[in-house]
């Protein structure tokens, strides 16, 4: 039960963690992209593009940033109160947490490679040479990654974005964008790898070269797999700590039962601690809840007809969203507001069909709330 | 015949060896499997055709997303509007498999379509396309499975099924789908992957297999030992006639059997095991959607039609899982093809009678029912020449459809009918006109009793010089007794304008002759008085509609007339008429008037 203000902080660190984590992936797939006209180019861009990341300041946000996008999901799920999740949620969960198995060899290697294995230099073209020719078991990895991390960016993104009145303007433009990225960087991955099996072919000094330089790793591959697993182990015991928490919040309070009423003579009933919003989900109830109960929307809001006094207190991230849209009083938001006492009676107030655009611009969903008064008009 | 068989049997058997042959095999030929897919997948070859399937699934992704980014809202809105009818539930099912459905066919032609703009490592396409088609099966098995059964909410669902077994009847549907849909294409792509026939061929076996036994299992599970899944809420409920449940275990080992048989033949079989489970449960179906009152013509209408347009769809599929054009069949010269289409045509005809003759019997049936039964002790009304009138009707509409449909059967199935009509014709002139009168003794029937010209117990005057009480009301004559006693059977052709007098109410006026001396004011005032008496007795006066009045009406020499008049309901005049000369012979006695004499004065004129 943290308080308004830590929940705050934690929803825009993890905003933050992620955005820091999109442009990092976008930076690498743009390099990639290049591969479309030839390796020298991507190389060519390697310090402008990846270089960055590689200084220090670069790999201290970009680890600071991951390890507090993981903490912060793993929290996530921790924190649940049930197990009611909504489409998009699943489906981000999922590849969420399938992210660092997949990525950690890619990651480990370049990272920590170059500092245990002095003189190795993990070029684009090396990296290529054995995804394409000597193990290509990484490559699916790989393609799979890109696949795993951009679709868990892209509903992320687009799940906070698309609440927001600036997406009319620019969301035209970020949606293609979203997807022509990691297609050209599929693309652009395939040209290179052709030219690099060509190169492969055609130059044996340069092959020479690349097997020289995989030796280097392969003599500290038991070293990075010890590494590997030390990672992998202590991620695990976190999710399963993760997992454990929330069965144990999810059982303790199975005895207790809430039931809520609700306008059309609907009636929803389970534990007690549930959010409003869950009970509804769990019922099947219709209940619109476009940001899949971050408190971010406002689709899900709702009169409080009886029982007020028996719902937990309005916090930062409600009362801010709940000015923003302009709700009245005895209006709550249905994701926020948690139902500790036995019964609970609400009308909803938008249409369970209410899409993003009820979050940009609430005034126009709601037909009896008062015209919005502009700031700044007479 | 006989020789029919044991080729099918040989075949069966050879199909079964072949599958014995295959099973020996597979386990050493799916370690080779194994080792030629890591071969040939982890080379840069097949690193470009994971690439590639890659950029396809997130060129799918994308345009089914901008899809969802339009649609999302209209589902929802069909997902979760309040649905108060079983047609609601069908409109907001329909809408939401339309929905998805564009989506699903949207990502599946942007995935087969920008999979051409790639050079695929050799074989490597076809392969694609198939997984591509794998999903699509896949996901419309789902889109139909959730959108019939809507699990988890019973008043969305689309077919009579217990709303607490959805959930598990849905995964039951979609695991036998799903089962079905990778017997079919994955077979196809592990034998273009790596040329593993046998491999292909158990994997086929297994999963129709494993399919088989599933559906076997829940037609069991789910159709229980009686007729039907549900009983129907309202009073519809049909006494179980024979249980489903095997009907359907057998179709389902049926089509096994097909597919073992020949895999030709399972398509065909499967098309009509499906059809003829449709046409057993489709009462059940069409009923769920008059769930609260299944009575009216439309239900069996519904139901008629329904059938009718399943068996045109299985006649439809069939001919496409046969690979016949049916324009092709006609054309050709089998006989037996000839005689097969023919046939199909009277099954055609027969459903069409059937349809008409169901609407016509509903309508019939629903009159009848809100008739009700006569109740011999009360006197018949109107409605009991209805009720002799409409089994008649039904019977002439039954005799008609069924000549009609011989004759278009005969028509069809090309035997030449001309005769048989030119001579019912000239029999049918012949009895027209010996039963001309019959006839119109009938008709003119029916319009009276449209009219309510009369009714038992009336009493009515004939155009002829017949009058009466209605005694009895047949098809084609109505007995009045006349108020002498003889009884008239007047046929309704010879009843004429018809006069009635026993509607509503009566006017019966009578003469009252005084004196020509007598004050005629002073004799108004009286009558009127005697009439307000009456009215507010109880006894007379609850009959009396209009009370008695009289005015002077007539002076003739030494007599003076008044008319007296009153309203009362037909049959009271008399009675009441008594009553009311009694009382005005004792109100003039007390006025000392007597009534005129006889006695008329002569005057000569001298």
């Amino acid at each position: 039960m943290h308080a308004g203000a830590a929940g705050a902080t934690v929803r825009n660190a993890r905003i933050l963690s992620g955005l820091v984590l999109l442009a990092f992936v976008a930076c690498h797939l743009t390099n990639l992209i290049l591969g479309l006209k030839s390796l020298a180019t991507m190389e060519a861009a390697r310090p402008w593009l990846m270089g960055p990341w590689r200084t220090g300041p670069g790999i201290t946000l970009l680890a600071g940033a991951a390890i507090v996008h993981l903490l912060l999901g793993l929290y996530a799920i921790a924190s649940r109160r049930s197990l009611t999740l909504s489409k998009t949620d699943v489906v981000q969960l999922a590849l969420g947490l399938l992210t660092p198995p997949l990525l950690l060899n890619h990651a480990v290697v370049m990272h920590t490679a170059g500092e245990v294995t002095p003189g190795f230099d993990a070029t684009f073209g090396q990296m290529l040479a054995v995804y394409w020719s000597f193990t290509p078991r990484y490559a699916f990895q790989q393609i799979l990654v890109v696949m795993v991390v951009w679709m868990h960016a892209c509903v992320g993104l687009y799940s906070w974005l698309v609440l927001k009145p600036v997406w009319r303007r620019i969301g035209g433009l970020v949606l293609p964008l979203l997807f022509a990225i990691p297609i050209l960087a599929l693309l652009g991955f395939a040209e290179a790898g052709k030219e690099v099996l060509g190169k492969l072919a055609g130059d044996p000094e340069w092959n020479a070269h690349i097997r020289e330089n995989l030796t280097k790793v392969v003599r500290v591959t038991s070293q990075l797999d010890a590494f590997q697993a030390r990672i992998l182990l202590t991620y695990g015991a976190l999710l399963a700590l993760a997992v454990a928490i929330l069965a144990w919040r999810v059982l303790s309070s199975r005895n207790s039962h809430v039931t809520v009423a609700y306008d059309g003579n609907l009636s929803a009933s389970g534990r007690r601690g549930l959010s409003i919003l869950e009970l509804s989900l769990l019922n099947d109830v219709p209940h619109a809840h476009v940001c899949s109960g971050r408190g971010r929307c406002g689709t899900c809001r709702v009169r409080i007809d009886a029982g007020a006094a028996q719902l937990s207190p309005i916090e930062g991230q409600e009362r801010q969203t709940l000015e923003r849209v302009g709700a009245h009083t005895g209006e709550r938001l249905a994701c926020q507001a948690r139902v500790l006492g036995a019964t609970v009676s609400v009308t909803r107030l938008l249409p369970a069909f209410a899409d993003a655009s009820a979050a940009r611009a609430p005034q126009e969903w709601t037909a009896e709330a008062p015209a919005p008064v502009a700031e700044g008009t007479p | 015949m006989a020789g029919w068989w044991v080729g099918a049997l040989a075949g069966a058997k050879a199909r079964l060896e072949a599958l014995g042959a295959d099973l020996a095999q597979s386990p050493a030929e799916s370690l080779q499997i194994l080792e030629t897919t890591r071969s040939s997948l982890m080379t840069g070859t097949g690193v470009r055709g994971f690439t590639y399937f890659m950029i396809l699934l997130f060129v799918g992704i994308a345009v089914e997303w901008l899809y969802w980014t339009y649609a999302y809202s209209p589902l929802r809105a069909a997902q979760s509007a309040p649905v108060g009818s079983p047609f609601e539930a069908l409109r907001a099912g329909v809408r939401r498999a339309v929905l998805q459905g564009a989506g699903l066919l949207l990502f599946t032609a942007a995935v087969i379509g920008v999979s051409a703009a790639f050079t695929w490592p050799a074989g490597m396409h076809p392969l694609v396309i198939q997984a591509a088609l794998f999903l699509l099966a896949l996901r419309a098995s789902w889109i139909a499975v959730s959108v019939v059964l809507a699990p988890g909410r019973p008043q969305r669902q689309l077919v009579p099924a217990d709303p607490a077994r959805t959930r598990s009847l849905a995964w039951t549907a979609m695991a036998a789908l799903a089962l079905v849909a990778l017997g079919h294409f994955i077979p196809a792509i592990l034998q273009g992957a790596t040329g593993a026939l046998h491999a292909g061929s158990v994997t086929r076996f297994a999963s129709f297999t494993l399919a088989t036994l599933i559906l076997f299992v829940a037609a069991f599970a789910y159709f229980g030992r009686r007729g039907r899944m549900v009983a129907p809420a309202s009073g519809a409920a049909r006494a179980p006639i024979f249980p489903r449940s095997f009907v359907l275990a057998v179709l389902v080992v049926a089509v096994y059997i097909a597919w073992l048989m020949s895999p030709s033949a399972s398509v065909l079989a499967a098309v009509v095991a499906v059809v003829i489970a449709l046409e057993v449960g489709l009462r059940d179906i069409v009923y769920f959607y008059w769930r609260d009152d299944g009575t009216g013509a439309l239900p069996a209408i519904a139901l008629s039609l329904a059938r009718f347009v399943v068996a045109l769809a299985g006649i439809g599929a069939a001919a496409l899982a046969l690979d016949t054009p049916i324009a092709t069949f006609a054309e050709s010269v089998s006989p037996w093809a000839r005689i097969g289409l023919r046939l199909l045509g009277v099954a055609v005809l027969a459903l069409l009678a059937h349809g008409v003759w169901i609407a016509v019997r509903s309508v019939v049936d629903q009159r009848l029912a809100a008739i009700g039964p006569i109740d011999p002790h009360e006197p018949p009304d109107a409605s009991s020449r209805l009720l002799t009138l409409l089994p008649l009707l039904r019977l002439c509409a039954a005799v008609l459809l069924l000549a009609l449909l011989v004759l278009s059967s005969l028509w069809a199935l090309g035997i030449e009918i001309t005769p048989l009509l030119a001579g019912a014709g000239v029999l049918g002139i012949a009895l027209g006109f010996g039963a001309q009168a019959l006839v119109r003794d009938v008709i003119a029937g029916i319009f009276y009793l449209a009219d309510d010209a009369f009714r038992v117990g009336e009493y009515i005057e004939g155009g002829g010089n017949t009058k009466g009480t209605v005694e009895r009301i047949t098809l084609r004559s109505v007995a009045l007794r006349h108020h002498n006693g003889p009884l008239h059977f007047v046929p309704y052709g010879a009843l004429g304008s018809v006069r009635n007098t026993s509607r509503d109410w009566v006017i019966d006026k009578f003469n009252l002759p005084l004196p020509i001396d007598i004050e005629s004011e002073k004799i108004r005032k009286m009558i009127k008085k005697i009439g307000e008496e009456m009215k507010s007795e109880s006894a007379i006066g609850q009959h009396i509609l209009e009370p008695l009045k009289g005015k002077l009406y007539q002076i003739n020499p030494g007599v003076k007339v008044f008319r007296c008049k009153f309203r009362c309901p037909p049959g009271k005049q008399f009675d009441i008429r008594a009553a009311a000369l009694k009382r005005i012979e004792a109100a003039l006695k007390e006025m000392g008037v007597r009534f005129a004499d006889g006695v008329s004065t002569v005057v000569l004129k001298g």
